[in-house]
């Protein structure tokens, strides 16, 4: 199976914390979220404010999958960009490698032509630390050895009625 | 695929519930949702039709018991059963670490069952994915209802391959069986994720 386990160490991390707040201070953009294509957030940066950051992954992951797919049915290969306007608030969305995309949000303080200008710079930035990520093992220091789980340890629990 | 995050200290993996169309998949996701304290899960979202079918997936993150420190989170998907979605439904198989094959156990319900099954096999070849090597399990829904077919025939119909896997009978609408193959499939998925690093892939259910 061509699985493509990802792993973040805490180097990583925070080179791609560094390229993000980077990206937010140049292109005057709220929000900046790196997702992987499967719909998982992989690393966020911005302002500490009520987000639901898991869901806008997963839609984000959905919608750049499926506008991809309709790229295919054109003869192109993939759309890079997909941008959505509201009144308030914008997402910019742009392909960092074949693994992940880059989802930013703003507002009228700065244009879509800036935060896409700067995506570009950052998706580079990013899909090299990411291919450098993936040159490393994945599991070290505590989960390096074999995982146990209790036989009969639930995973989840129902709230009592 | 599972994703390890040093720096917030998390697992995340992905489980999409699998199905012909109006099988109960939506369903267990609601009940798991109604069912698990606050703190355990996000909110679910559902892009469904006017008529409550879904139209591309709903989506759930739960997070459950910590491993060495981590916290090991998983996001529950459903795709859309019907024929004519198929684009979509090979789009959320995309990462895919589990999978819960959710079948009607009605009698006039088995023909969409097969081709579901057949067509999830596809749909994981496309991307390289064999259900041979990936964790799953089968949950035999609507167990209350009066025509449903006996387990025995669901499991020749299902359950047949070399390697028998995990099954549940369930009626997802009142919680029954739903816990119980949540709790299999995501346990199978982290200790084969963690087996597969080591070089020994076995089945751990």
């Amino acid at each position: 199976m061509k699985m493509h386990d990802v792993a973040i160490h805490e180097d990583a991390a925070l080179q791609i914390h560094e390229v993000l707040m980077h990206f937010l201070g140049e292109s005057g953009a709220v929000d900046a979220l790196l997702i992987d294509r499967s719909g998982q957030l992989l690393a966020r940066g911005g302002p500490d404010r009520a987000l639901d950051t898991v869901s806008l992954s997963a839609l984000a992951a959905g919608a750049f999958s499926s506008t991809a797919a309709m790229a295919r049915l054109l003869g192109e290969p993939e759309f890079t960009m997909l941008f959505h306007e509201g009144i308030r608030e914008n997402i910019h969305v742009t392909a960092v490698d074949e693994h992940a995309i880059l989802l930013a949000t703003f507002d009228e303080r700065t244009t879509v032509g800036m935060v896409r200008l700067f995506a570009k710079d950052a998706s580079r930035a990013i899909g090299a630390v990411l291919a450098g990520s993936r040159q490393r093992p994945h599991r070290i220091d505590e989960l390096a050895g074999p995982l146990t789980i209790a036989p009969g340890q639930p995973m989840f629990r129902e709230r009592s009625a | 695929m599972s994703i390890i995050n040093y720096a917030n200290k998390e697992i995340s993996f992905k489980i999409v519930y699998y199905g012909a169309g109006v099988v109960g998949k939506t369903a267990n996701l609601q009940y798991i949702h109604r069912c698990l304290p606050n703190e355990n899960r996000g909110n679910l979202i559902s892009l469904a039709t006017g008529d409550e079918r879904t139209l591309f997936f709903d989506f759930l993150p739960v997070s459950a018991l910590s491993v060495k420190n981590f916290t090991a989170k998983f996001q529950l998907y459903t795709v859309p059963g019907q024929v004519y979605y198929n684009m979509t439904r090979k789009l959320v198989l995309r990462g895919v670490d589990g999978i819960v094959f959710v079948a009607d156990s009605q009698w006039d319900r088995q023909h969409d069952n097969v081709e579901s099954f057949r067509n999830l096999c596809e749909n994981l070849g496309e991307y390289d994915y064999n259900l041979d090597e990936t964790p799953y399990v089968i949950q035999y829904n609507k167990r209350d209802l009066p025509n449903a077919a006996p387990v025995p025939y669901l499991e020749f119909l299902l359950n047949r391959r070399a390697r028998r896997v995990p099954v549940f009978e369930a009626v997802a609408v009142d919680g029954t069986g739903v816990f119980d193959t949540l709790n299999t499939v995501s346990r199978m998925v982290l200790l084969s994720g963690f087996a597969q690093e080591q070089g020994a892939r076995h089945e751990n259910a």
